[in-house]
């Protein structure tokens, strides 16, 4: 195996340990060979021809959330993301990528309406795939037969998407954008609504974009850059030629697609990296734009007093962590709730999802998922609203094993409800 | 390593003996960055199963090196001569934290923070506190005799050891120590084992003593226009009867190194900065740091700034937490020595990396716990130049040369390893090396436990 770039990213690393201080697996698996450093120094072994064998060091890279924590604690600026995602794809062209997960990357999700064909199966019942489906960030997790664990609570599948529930010439364009995403399309409708109806009470136009294919971050994740190549080139070029002033995301994961990873997907020199840069400049979280647009100050004030405390916020690692938005999704939060908003116990702790991680792995994502919202419900909150669509599905999924009162929802649900109590009352002036 | 052996350990541990080559891989290293094979990883349990590791060590003749978190600054964890690296990772539990008596029982894989903040939790304080202590295990502390800054006022690892429970290198379980305060029967085999760096026992539980937690602390940012009045400020602070439970020196090449990172607006002429907390009951905090205050000011600090609220506290804190960020900024290759000398000494002991920088025309990067004489010397370099590679070492061997002559030590925390084997005799000289190889004979017959360290070229194992 060989790759300068990765050699050069992977020199940085000192081997102090500070990343098995936070490691959300670390805790699981107590050996080095999970946290950043062990990683790290099997991928320069490799490079270095000590000949590891390179079935178990891409098993040792999928063994890992991409939560993000060591490389915002490591001292050294170890990029620890990059290192994994990179290191996952330079194998995955030495041993190939599971064949399931080639399959759907490639022929599914690059293909806008794909998705909606192979949720369509499932809803019918047609035991193509998982009957009972989903747990991922892209329908696809959800389908590979007989993949992770048993007793997984998953939503049912609703008969009709957000998209397809939309009229036809209905939000086709405008200046804002919204980017809703596989799960908040089509397992979550509701919150691809939310988004939209809240979305568009800032005024301006909004199209929802439509012909998207999934935002490739769960084959970039997996090393499947042919296929992450192959949703980013298409939406790339349908963003561009839609033209929109700002691009708005519902879900953090999706937003690091755009905003980050795939500014390294197409490097500078390719062709596409204008266009990724382009794209990434106008590409803003949910929260964000409601505070920016002021949806968030015309919000009727929130009513005082008797749920205190119960809604919480759960910090997702990718929008929270690594991209640096977690003060504004509180802050539409205390306007949308007011006091029923608090922070809650272990907001910032990792949900265990970690896309492929959880269909991987099913027992260990429970089990720091289970920890995760057991916390949360102990300290008292009732109902976790969070920012992407991993942690949702995660949330619900342990909710249902924990609490099964205990609600989880996306914040813009939180909002749309606000803004129809503001319907109810006289309009203000 | 002999098949046989490894299907004994195979028998014993199960899926806890991993020999492939991807887990050999992730415990080949520690912080020093170099690299040694082990030939399997073993993750033991519990005591009894150190103990029949060790047997079987014994049986066949396979190297055990204990490792702990892999922070190690000069290389214990290594397993240079092969053999079987010993993992405390599962044996992390706190057994137990006695509130009357004042002590904790631990297992030696738990993590240093992880016991602090148990401690605080029921009003206690366990003071050691390397700068590792979010990973470092308890078990590599002791190995090491770990220290920090609040060495100045608390000690190091070793004097919160009152006792400890240890397999030796012929697999025999020995008690040693107490878990009271006092105790001197017979000879104190808890200190010996003590910063042993593992070659004598491998710990499988300690007997920490715990103090009464401090109510408050305050710190103090006081600057100076060069290392004299740095150091001078150090004596007048100690000799003024407040002990300060931190007091960090940086020397200009530190503060260079910390502005590379932050931007902390320092005023024009800034040479040095010392860093000092206090803690305590409340109203002895304030006094304490006004009494300090005045004593900088009178050694010619050119500004002292004091904070009491965490938020100002860290603020402050700042500086020295970026140091090490820094580092590696300038250069990627450090040589880090841990030298004390005699507190007096630390004016001549900088003035002396200063010219000995010049002269051998490479970056040396020094600040430390002034308050104990501890001075981390830095000595950078690219690693790709071997000039520069070869005076950076000559380098190194000045420094130690000049730490025993003013009467100093060339290791205050970071133990000899294979780092700096090849200076123990400077320091401790022949008859000094005698006495420490005749008693690890005594503990560990066969040479099984961590091979080469401490002593230069060690055999392996005796056949
Ligand atoms: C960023 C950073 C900052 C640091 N700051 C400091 C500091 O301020 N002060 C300081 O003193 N050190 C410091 N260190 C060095 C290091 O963290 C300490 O030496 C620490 O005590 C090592 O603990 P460990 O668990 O990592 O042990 P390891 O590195 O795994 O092992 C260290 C030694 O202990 C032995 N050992 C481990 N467990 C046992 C056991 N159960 N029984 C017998 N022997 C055992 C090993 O064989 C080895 O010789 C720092 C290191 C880093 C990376
Ligand atoms: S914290 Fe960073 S530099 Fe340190 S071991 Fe982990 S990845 Fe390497
Ligand atoms: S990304 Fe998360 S799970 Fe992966 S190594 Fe880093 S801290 Fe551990």
């Amino acid at each position: 195996m060989k790759d300068e770039t990765l050699a050069a990213l992977t020199g940085l690393c000192a081997k102090c340990g500070t990343c098995r201080t936070v490691c959300t697996l670390y805790p699981e698996r107590k050996a080095e060979i999970a946290v950043a450093r062990g990683k790290v120094a099997l991928l320069e072994a490799a490079m270095n021809g000590e000949d590891p064998d390179a079935d178990s060091v891409q098993e040792a890279l999928t063994d890992c959330l991409l939560c993000g924590r060591c490389e915002r604690a490591c001292p050294n600026q170890v990029l620890v993301e990059e290192i994994v995602m990179k290191g996952r794809a330079d194998l995955a062209e030495e041993v190939g990528i599971p064949a399931w997960k080639s399959i759907l990357f490639g022929k599914v999700m690059a293909s806008p309406g794909a998705t909606a064909a192979a949720r369509k199966a499932a809803a019918a019942g047609e035991r193509l795939l998982l009957p009972k489906v989903p747990t991922g960030s892209g329908l696809h997790y959800r389908f590979p037969e007989g993949l992770g664990g048993k007793g997984r609570t998953v939503p049912e599948l609703p008969a009709r998407g957000f998209l397809e529930s939309l009229g036809r010439k209905e939000a086709a364009s405008g200046e804002v954008m919204l980017f809703v995403g596989c799960v908040f399309d089509h397992v979550f409708p509701q919150v691809g609504r939310a988004a939209y109806e809240t979305v568009k009470a800032s005024g301006k136009s909004v199209a929802v974009f439509r012909d998207a294919a999934c935002c490739g971050l769960p084959a970039m994740v997996s090393g499947d850059r042919r296929s992450a190549m192959a949703c980013a080139e298409g939406n790339l070029r349908r963003l561009r030629s839609a033209e929109p002033a700002t691009i708005v995301f519902p879900c953090g994961s999706c937003l690091l697609m755009f905003r980050r990873n795939l500014l390294s997907l197409v490097p500078q020199g390719v062709p596409l990296h204008e266009d990724a840069l382009w794209v990434a400049d106008r590409s803003t979280d949910y929260a964000s734009f409601l505070l920016a647009s002021g949806v968030v100050g015309r919000l009727p004030d929130p009513p005082a007093g008797e749920k205190a405390g119960e809604i919480g916020y759960h910090d997702p690692c990718h929008l929270s962590g690594t991209l640096g938005k977690g003060p504004e999704a509180r802050e539409v939060l205390r306007r949308a709730a007011g006091d029923a908003f608090a922070e809650m116990e272990g907001a910032d702790r990792c949900c265990g999802y970690g896309g492929t991680f959880n269909v991987r792995d099913y027992r260990t994502s429970a089990r720091i998922g289970e920890g995760k919202v057991s916390l949360a419900a102990r300290g008292g909150t009732k109902v976790i609203s969070t920012a992407c669509s991993g942690c949702v599905l995660q949330m619900r999924d342990m909710a249902a094993r924990v609490d099964p009162s205990l609600r989880v929802v996306h914040i813009a649900e939180l909002v749309a409800q606000a803004l129809a109590r503001g319907e109810g009352t006289a309009p203000r002036r | 390593m002999d098949p046989k052996a490894l299907a004994a350990l195979g028998e014993l541990l199960g899926d806890r003996l991993r020999t492939s080559l991807e887990t050999r891989i992730c415990y080949s290293y520690d912080a020093t960055g170099k690299r040694f094979l082990p030939d399997a990883v073993a993750h033991p349990v519990d005591a009894e199963e150190v103990r029949r590791i060790v047997l079987l060590a014994n049986q066949h003749r396979f190297p055990v090196v204990p490792r702990g978190a892999g922070s190690g600054f000069s290389g214990g964890s290594l397993p240079v001569h092969g053999g079987v690296v010993l993992s405390t990772e599962r044996m992390d539990r706190i057994v137990a934290i006695d509130t009357e008596n004042l002590y904790a029982v631990v297992e030696p894989g738990v993590v240093t923070e992880t016991l602090k903040e148990e401690a605080r939790r029921r009003g206690l304080f366990y003071p050691p506190d390397p700068a590792s202590l979010k990973f470092s295990t308890i078990g590599g502390n002791i190995a090491e005799c770990s220290g920090g800054m609040c060495a100045v006022k608390y000690g190091v690892t070793r004097d919160y050891v009152l006792g400890l429970e240890a397999v030796l290198g012929t697999g025999e379980l020995v008690r040693t120590g107490v878990a009271t305060v006092k105790g001197v029967v017979g000879y104190d085999l808890t200190r010996m084992l003590v910063g042993s760096e593992g070659t004598l026992g491998i710990v499988t539980r300690a007997t920490l003593r715990l103090v009464p937690l401090p109510e408050t602390a305050a710190t103090m940012l006081a600057l100076f226009s060069g290392n004299r009045e740095a150091a001078r400020a150090v004596n007048a602070v100690v000799a003024a009867r407040v002990t300060p439970s931190a007091m960090e020196l940086m020397d200009r090449t530190a503060i260079d190194c910390v502005l590379a990172v932050v931007p902390i607006p320092l005023p024009e002429g800034t040479g040095s900065a010392l860093l000092l907390e206090v803690d305590g009951p409340a109203p002895s905090v304030a006094r304490d740091a006004e009494r300090l205050a005045e004593v900088c000011r009178s050694c010619g600090a050119i500004e002292v700034r004091v904070a009491s609220d965490a938020r100002g506290r860290e603020e402050l804190w700042k500086m020295r937490r970026s140091i090490s960020p820094g580092l590696r900024r300038l250069a990627p290759v450090k040589m880090n020595e841990d030298i004390v000398v005699p507190r007096s000494r630390l004016a001549d002991m900088f003035d002396f990396l200063a010219g000995l920088s010049a002269r051998k025309r490479v970056r040396i990067v020094n600040f430390g716990h002034a308050g104990d004489g501890n001075i981390h010397v830095n000595v950078m370099t690219s690693g790709t130049d071997a000039d520069e590679t070869r005076r950076a070492e000559e380098a190194v061997e000045e420094v130690f040369r000049k730490t025993v002559e003013v009467g100093g030590t060339i290791s205050g925390e970071h133990g000899i390893g294979i780092a700096k084997a090849p200076f123990l005799e400077m320091e401790v000289g022949p008859l000094g090396v005698s006495v420490m190889k005749r008693l690890k004979e005594c503990f560990d017959p066969n040479g099984i436990l961590n091979p080469g360290k401490i002593f230069l070229s060690e055999a392996a194992v005796r056949p």
